[in-house]
C-alpha cells in the first residue's frame, strides 16, 4: 500500500518539477532582474501579429517599429509633422503621381540593401485584395500602379489627388519589407525582414515577445538605439502591471489604472507620465431606425448624458469630455468652446427637447448595446441612470466586443457603445464612421450632405478652404447628433525614473526603440 | 471516446456557429472593405453549409491540422500545447499541496471523531469548500501580495509566482478531499476486519496504516480522479485571477473574442486529456486495490 | 422504522402517505440535534427574510444602480459596507442581490433536477439504446470543465439572467441524472414493480409512485449541495464576465467590479465573496445534516 502511495506521489512530483523546470528556463528571460541595458514593457494586450500588413492593431505596431521602418515619420506629438524616414524626399510631380527618393545606404537585418523595388513590392502586396497577402487594401484603394522608376525612385499613381494620401503611406503596416525575402521558398516568415534598429528574438504565446538589438543597423544619422534587447510582457490584468513595475519585474507599465495612481505616485522610483490621448468613446444611434431616427429625441439624449460624471466615474477624472464626433488632437479638432450651438448637459433642456421629439416620459424603452468589457460595462449604468432622469428606460444588453460589431454592422441596434482612434487622417472618422454605406459606418447615416464634405475635406488643396470645411463638417454633425462623442481617455504610463529616448503618442503608437533606462 | 470527441466537437462547432459575431470581423481590420470582406468568406468557405463546414473542420482534424486561430493566427494544436505545461503545473502542483494536506487531516480527524480538533477541521473544511476560489484568489492578492509584498500577485517565472495561484486552487480541493477522506476512513474504521485485526494483537499503528489507509485509500483515490474536472475548472478561474498562462484562460478567452477554431480545438483536446488523465487514475486504482491488482497480474 | 416499511409492503398505498410523513418527521426530529444544519437553517431563513426586506426598503432604481458622489468610501457608518465605484451602497447591494444569487441557482437545480431526474429514471427503466444515449450525454458533461461548458452556452444565448440560468442547469442535470438511473435500476425487477405492471399501472405511474420516493433522500441532499455550488458556479460566470448584465447587483458581477479597484477599496471585493462563502456554508451545513439525518446507517 505504502509503495502504491509512494509511487503515485513520486510520479506526480516528478512530472512537475520537470515542467517547473522547463517553465522557470523560459521565464529566466524575461523575469530575472533587469539589466540596464534592457527595456522590459508591460502591455495591456498581447500581439496578434507579425507581418505588418495583415493587422491594423496599435499593439502590434508597437513592435513593427523596433524592427521595420516605413517611407516617412509622421509626428502626431507636432501636428503630424512629416519628415524623412526610408524616403530622403517626396513631392506630388502632378495630381495623380506622387514620388519618393529614398536613401541609398539602407540595409534590411539580413544584409540585402533596400531599393525602390522592394518599396512597390510592399505596396501594391498591401493593395492586395487577397486576404491571404494583406488585410489592409482598404485604406489604399486611390492607388492605382506603385513602380520603381530607378533603384532609388518609387512613383505612386493615384487616380485623383488626396490630402491624405501621405499620410497614409506613413502608417505602421504600410512598413517597408524585403522583396527577395518573400521569393525566397526557403524564408518562412519573411515578414520579419525589416530595416529597423532591432529584430524579431522570440514570441512567447501568452508571456511575453523580445526583440534584439542590431549592430549593423544602417541610419548612422539617427540617434543610437541603447537597450540590447525590447520586451513587451502581456499582463493583461491592469493591478498585476503595477505591482509588477513597483517590484521592478517590469520597467514601463502602460495604462495604471487611475485608481492605482496614488501608490504610483508616493514611489520614489516611478515617474506617471499624462499626455492628452486620442481615442474617442462614444455612444452613438442607429438613425435610420425608429426612435433613434428622430433628430429631436437624439438631441435630447445628448442634453442628458453627464459626461463630466463620465469621466469621473470611469477615468477617475483622467479624460476631457467633448462635443466634436472629431477625434481631440486631430488636424481641425473643434473644441467644447469652439463649436456652434451644441447639446451640452442640460436635464432640463433634455426634458423640453423629449417633448418636441413627441414623446412623454416613461413612454420610451431603448436597447443599449455595450461590450462586457471595460470601460463599456461601467459606462453603460451612466448611460442609462442619465437616461432614466429624463424619462427613457434603457436595457443594457451586453455582448462580446466581435458581436456588437456584427450586430452593428446589420443595424440591429439602437442605441451602442463604442470608440474610434484616428491619427493623422480626419477622413477616417469622417468616411469610415459617417459616410453612406461604408462598413463602419455604424451609425447607419445616409447623409449626402456629410458625403460632399467628407469629399471636398480630402481633396480641397487650399488649405484655408479645407479647414473651414472640415469645421463646417463637424458643426453640421454637432446639430445633426449621429452620436453623443463622451470623452478622450488620458495617455498614462508609469515608468522607472530615468527612462529616457521614449517617443511616446497620444494615440498608443510609441516608439521605443530609443528608449533606456539612464542609470 | 472517439464518439463523445464527435459529438462535444459538433455541439461546440454548433454552439460557436450559433453565438452571433462575424468571424469575418475577427480576422480583418475593422476598417476593411465589402469587397475584401466577401473574398475572405469564399476563400475560408465561412458561405458553405454548416454540416459542410464541420465535416471540413473534422476532415482537418484527422490529417493533423486543428486551424488556425481568428484572433492571433497562430496554430491552436501548437498554442494549447504550449499553454499546457501550465496548467499541467498548476493542476499538479495544487493536487500535491491539497493531498499533503488533506489525506494526514482527514484520518487524524476520522481518528480523533467527534473532539474539538475534528470538529475545527471539519468546520475549516467546509468553509473551504464553501469558497469561490476565484474569490480565494483575491483575497490572497489582497493579503500576501498587497498588504504584505510577500508573493507575486501574478504573471509567470520562478517558483514564487505558482504559490498563490496553487494555493487557491488547492485550498477548496483540500478541502473536498479532507472531507472525502474522514468519511473513507470512517467507513473502514467500523469494519469487522479491522477490529479483528486489533484482537489478533496487531499495533494500532499498523492496523490504521495497513489495514485501514489501504482500504480507504479507493475512495480517495476516486475522489482525487473525479476532482481533475474540478482542478481543470478551478485552474480556469485561478489563471484569469493571476494572470497564467494557461488553457484554461485560453479557452475562456478565446470564447470572449468569439475565436471559433481556438475555443472547439482547446476543448476537444481537454477533452482528450481528461480521458488520458482518467486513464492514469485507473492505473493508480490497480496499484491501491489488491482485487483489481491481482485481476491484472493473474496470480493469487 | 423497520416497523413501518413493513406496513407499507403489507398495506400498501394509505401507509405510504404515513411513512412518509413519518419519514420527514424523523428526519426533522434528527435534523434538530444537529446544530450546524440548524445554524444553516437559521442563517438561510433570515437571509431570505433580509433579502424580502432589502426589496421593500430599497427602491432599485434609487438605491441599487443609481451613482452617487461618495465613490470608494471605506466601511463607516453611513455605508457599514462601504460604497463602491460608482458611489452605491454596498450593504444594500449585497443584500439585494441575494435574490438574483438565490434565484439563479435554484431555478437552474431545479430545472436540472426536473430534466436530469427524468432522463435518468428513463434510462434506467428502460435500459438499451436510451441508457446508452443518456448515459454518453451525461459523458460529455463530466469530460468537459464545466466551466467551459456554461461559457460557451452563455456566448451562444446571449448574456441575460435567464441564459446564465440555463446554462447551469445544464450542467447540473448530468448529476441527476446519474442518481435517477441508478436508483431505477435498483428497483427496476423487485416484485412490487412487476406487481404494479402485472395490475395494469402506467410505467410512469409506477415510477413516479414507487421509484422515486425510494431515492428521495440522496435527491434531497444532492439538491441542497447542488444550490450552494450552483451559487458558487454563477457567480464565477459572472466574475468571468458572462453572467448577469450591469448593473444588476449580482454578487459574481460585483466581485468583478470590485477586482479592478482591489488595491485602492478592498473591501468592494471582501464583502460580496463573503456574502457568497456563508450562504454556500450555510447550504453545505444544511446539506450535510440532511445526509446525516437520512443515512439509514447512522440510525442506530
Amino acid at each position: 500500500m505504502r509503495k502504491a502511495m509512494t509511487l503515485l506521489i513520486v510520479i506526480i512530483l516528478a512530472c512537475t518539477t520537470v515542467w517547473a523546470g522547463a517553465t522557470k528556463e523560459e521565464g529566466v528571460a524575461a523575469t530575472t532582474g533587469t539589466p540596464k541595458d534592457t527595456l522590459v514593457i508591460g502591455v495591456a494586450q498581447e500581439i496578434n501579429e507579425q507581418n505588418p500588413m495583415m493587422q491594423n492593431d496599435q499593439i502590434n505596431n508597437n513592435c513593427f517599429v523596433l524592427t521595420h521602418e516605413r517611407l516617412i515619420f509622421v509626428d502626431s506629438n507636432n501636428g503630424y509633422l512629416l519628415s524623412p524616414e526610408l524616403a530622403e524626399s517626396w513631392e506630388w510631380k502632378d495630381d495623380t503621381h506622387l514620388v519618393f527618393h529614398l536613401f541609398k545606404t539602407i540595409k534590411f537585418n539580413n544584409g540585402t540593401p533596400l531599393t525602390a523595388a522592394d518599396v512597390a513590392f510592399t505596396l501594391n502586396r498591401a493593395r492586395s485584395n487577397d486576404p491571404t497577402k494583406s488585410k489592409i487594401s482598404g485604406t489604399l484603394k486611390l492607388i492605382t500602379d506603385v513602380s520603381a522608376l530607378d533603384d532609388y525612385t518609387v512613383q505612386i499613381t493615384t487616380s485623383a489627388f488626396s490630402n491624405e494620401l501621405i499620410y497614409n503611406l506613413g502608417a505602421y503596416p504600410l512598413v517597408i519589407q524585403s522583396k527577395a525575402a518573400y521569393e525566397d521558398p526557403a524564408n518562412k516568415a519573411p515578414w520579419l525582414v525589416g530595416t529597423g534598429p532591432y529584430r524579431f528574438k522570440e514570441w512567447k504565446e501568452g508571456q511575453y515577445v523580445t526583440y534584439e538589438k542590431r549592430d549593423d543597423y544602417w541610419n548612422a544619422a539617427k540617434e543610437p538605439s541603447i537597450a540590447s534587447s525590447i520586451t513587451f510582457r502581456f499582463l493583461l490584468e491592469a493591478s498585476q502591471r503595477v505591482i509588477a513595475l513597483q517590484n521592478g519585474e517590469i520597467d514601463v507599465c502602460i495604462d495604471p489604472p487611475t485608481t492605482d495612481l496614488k501608490f504610483l505616485k508616493e514611489d520614489a522610483n516611478i515617474t506617471v507620465h499624462t499626455q492628452a490621448g486620442t481615442r474617442l468613446f462614444y455612444l452613438s444611434f442607429n438613425v435610420e431606425k425608429a426612435p433613434f431616427d428622430n433628430q429631436k429625441l437624439r438631441q435630447a439624449v445628448s442634453c442628458a448624458i453627464d459626461k463630466q460624471t463620465i469621466v469621473d466615474i470611469v477615468l477617475d477624472g483622467r479624460g476631457k469630455w467633448q462635443t466634436s464626433v472629431l477625434n481631440r488632437g486631430a488636424w481641425s479638432f473643434l473644441d467644447n468652446d469652439q463649436v456652434e450651438g451644441g447639446y451640452a448637459y442640460d436635464v432640463a433642456r433634455a426634458k423640453a427637447l423629449l417633448a418636441e421629439a413627441g414623446y412623454q416620459p416613461g413612454q420610451l424603452t431603448v436597447e443599449l448595446f455595450s461590450a462586457t468589457d471595460d470601460p463599456y460595462k461601467t459606462i453603460a449604468p451612466i448611460v442609462q441612470a442619465n437616461l432614466k432622469e429624463i424619462g427613457i428606460n434603457v436595457v443594457i444588453k451586453s455582448m462580446d466586443q466581435a458581436t456588437l460589431k456584427t450586430e452593428c454592422a446589420n443595424g440591429h441596434q439602437q442605441l451602442f457603445l463604442w470608440r474610434w482612434n484616428i491619427g493623422a487622417r480626419v477622413d477616417e472618422t469622417y468616411r469610415e464612421l459617417f459616410y453612406t454605406n461604408f462598413p463602419t459606418n455604424y451609425a447607419q447615416l445616409k447623409d449626402a450632405y456629410v458625403d460632399q464634405m467628407a469629399d471636398k475635406v480630402l481633396t480641397e488643396k487650399d488649405p484655408e478652404k479645407r479647414l473651414q470645411y472640415s469645421h463646417e463638417l463637424q458643426n453640421y454633425f454637432v446639430e445633426l447628433v449621429p452620436q453623443v462623442p463622451l470623452y478622450v481617455p488620458d495617455l498614462v504610463i508609469a515608468y522607472k525614473k530615468g527612462l529616457k529616448g521614449a517617443y511616446l503618442t497620444g494615440g498608443g503608437a510609441h516608439d521605443w526603440s530609443r528608449a533606456y533606462i539612464e542609470q | 471516446m472517439i464518439p463523445t470527441l464527435l459529438v462535444t466537437s459538433l455541439l461546440i462547432f454548433w454552439a460557436m456557429d450559433l453565438a452571433g459575431g462575424d468571424p469575418v470581423n475577427q480576422i480583418l481590420p475593422e476598417n476593411a472593405t465589402y469587397e475584401q470582406r466577401e473574398i475572405l468568406r469564399e476563400q475560408m468557405g465561412f458561405n458553405d453549409p454548416f454540416m459542410v463546414r464541420y465535416f471540413r473542420y473534422i476532415g482537418g482534424i484527422l490529417s493533423g491540422d486543428m486551424g488556425k486561430s481568428y484572433i492571433s493566427g497562430l496554430d491552436v494544436f501548437g498554442t494549447f500545447m504550449g499553454r499546457l505545461h501550465m496548467t499541467l503545473l498548476l493542476g499538479g502542483s495544487a493536487l500535491i499541496f491539497a493531498c499533503l494536506i488533506s489525506v494526514p487531516l482527514g484520518i487524524y480527524t476520522a481518528l480523533h471523531q467527534n473532539t474539538w480538533k475534528d470538529t475545527l477541521a471539519t468546520v475549516l473544511a467546509l468553509f473551504g469548500v464553501s469558497m469561490p476560489n476565484f474569490w480565494l484568489g483575491l483575497m490572497l492578492i489582497l493579503l500576501f501580495s498587497l498588504k504584505l509584498g510577500w508573493l507575486p500577485s501574478g504573471g509567470t517565472g520562478g517558483i514564487q509566482y505558482l504559490v498563490l495561484p496553487a494555493v487557491t486552487v488547492g485550498l477548496s480541493l483540500a478541502a473536498l478531499l479532507t472531507r472525502t477522506t474522514r468519511s473513507a476512513m470512517l467507513d473502514v474504521i467500523r469494519q469487522d476486519y479491522m477490529t479483528t485485526a486489533k484482537a489478533k494483537g496487531a499495533s494500532y499503528r499498523r492496523v490504521i496504516y495497513n489495514h485501514g489507509l489501504r482500504n480507504a485509500m479507493i475512495p480517495i483515490v476516486t475522489a482525487v480522479g473525479m476532482q481533475f474536472s474540478y482542478v481543470m475548472t478551478g485552474s480556469a478561474l485561478a489563471e484569469t485571477v493571476f494572470g497564467w498562462p494557461g488553457i484554461g484562460r485560453l479557452v475562456v478567452d478565446s470564447i470572449n473574442k468569439r475565436d471559433t477554431p481556438m475555443v472547439t480545438g482547446s476543448i476537444i483536446l481537454c477533452c482528450v486529456l481528461m480521458a488520458i488523465i482518467n486513464l492514469a487514475v485507473d492505473i493508480v486504482y490497480a496499484f491501491c486495490d489488491p482485487r483489481i491488482k491481482a485481476q491484472y497480474s493473474g496470480r493469487s | 422504522m423497520s416497523k413501518t416499511r413493513k406496513t407499507i409492503i403489507l398495506e400498501g398505498e394509505e401507509i405510504e402517505i404515513y411513512k412518509g410523513r413519518s419519514m420527514a418527521q424523523e428526519t426533522w426530529r434528527r435534523l434538530k440535534r444537529n446544530k450546524g444544519a440548524m445554524i444553516g437553517i437559521i442563517f438561510l431563513v433570515a437571509l431570505m427574510l433580509a433579502t424580502t426586506v432589502a426589496s421593500f426598503v430599497y427602491d432599485y432604481d434609487k438605491d441599487i444602480i443609481a451613482m452617487s458622489k461618495d465613490r470608494f468610501m471605506p466601511p463607516s457608518k453611513d455605508h457599514i459596507l462601504g460604497t463602491d465605484n460608482m458611489g452605491r451602497d454596498i450593504f444594500a447591494r449585497v443584500l439585494y442581490g441575494a435574490k438574483y444569487s438565490l434565484v439563479i441557482s435554484l431555478g437552474s437545480t431545479a430545472i436540472g433536477l426536473a430534466v436530469g431526474l427524468f432522463l435518468g429514471a428513463l434510462a434506467g427503466y428502460y435500459g438499451g439504446l436510451i441508457d446508452n444515449i443518456v448515459m454518453r450525454v451525461t459523458d460529455i458533461f463530466y469530460s468537459i470543465p464545466y466551466i467551459m461548458i456554461a461559457v460557451v452556452v452563455v456566448s451562444m444565448l446571449g448574456t441575460s439572467t435567464m441564459n446564465l440560468l440555463l446554462a447551469m442547469a445544464l450542467g447540473t442535470f448530468s448529476n441527476f441524472a446519474r442518481i435517477g438511473r441508478a436508483s431505477v435500476m435498483t428497483v427496476r425487477d423487485q416484485e412490487f414493480i412487476e406487481a404494479g405492471r402485472a395490475i395494469g399501472l402506467p410505467t410512469w405511474k409506477t415510477i413516479v409512485k414507487h421509484v422515486l420516493p425510494n431515492c428521495l433522500s440522496p435527491i434531497i441532499v444532492q439538491t441542497t449541495l447542488k444550490v450552494g455550488s450552483n451559487i458558487i458556479s454563477a457567480s464565477s460566470l459572472s466574475f468571468l464576465g458572462v453572467g448577469v448584465t450591469p448593473p444588476t447587483p449580482e454578487w459574481g458581477a460585483m466581485l468583478s467590479d470590485g477586482r479592478s479597484y482591489i488595491r485602492s477599496s478592498g473591501w468592494m471585493c471582501l464583502f460580496p465573496g463573503l456574502a457568497i462563502m456563508f450562504t454556500v456554508l450555510a447550504l453545505n451545513l444544511l446539506g450535510d445534516g440532511l445526509r446525516d439525518a437520512m443515512d439509514p446507517k447512522l440510525k442506530r
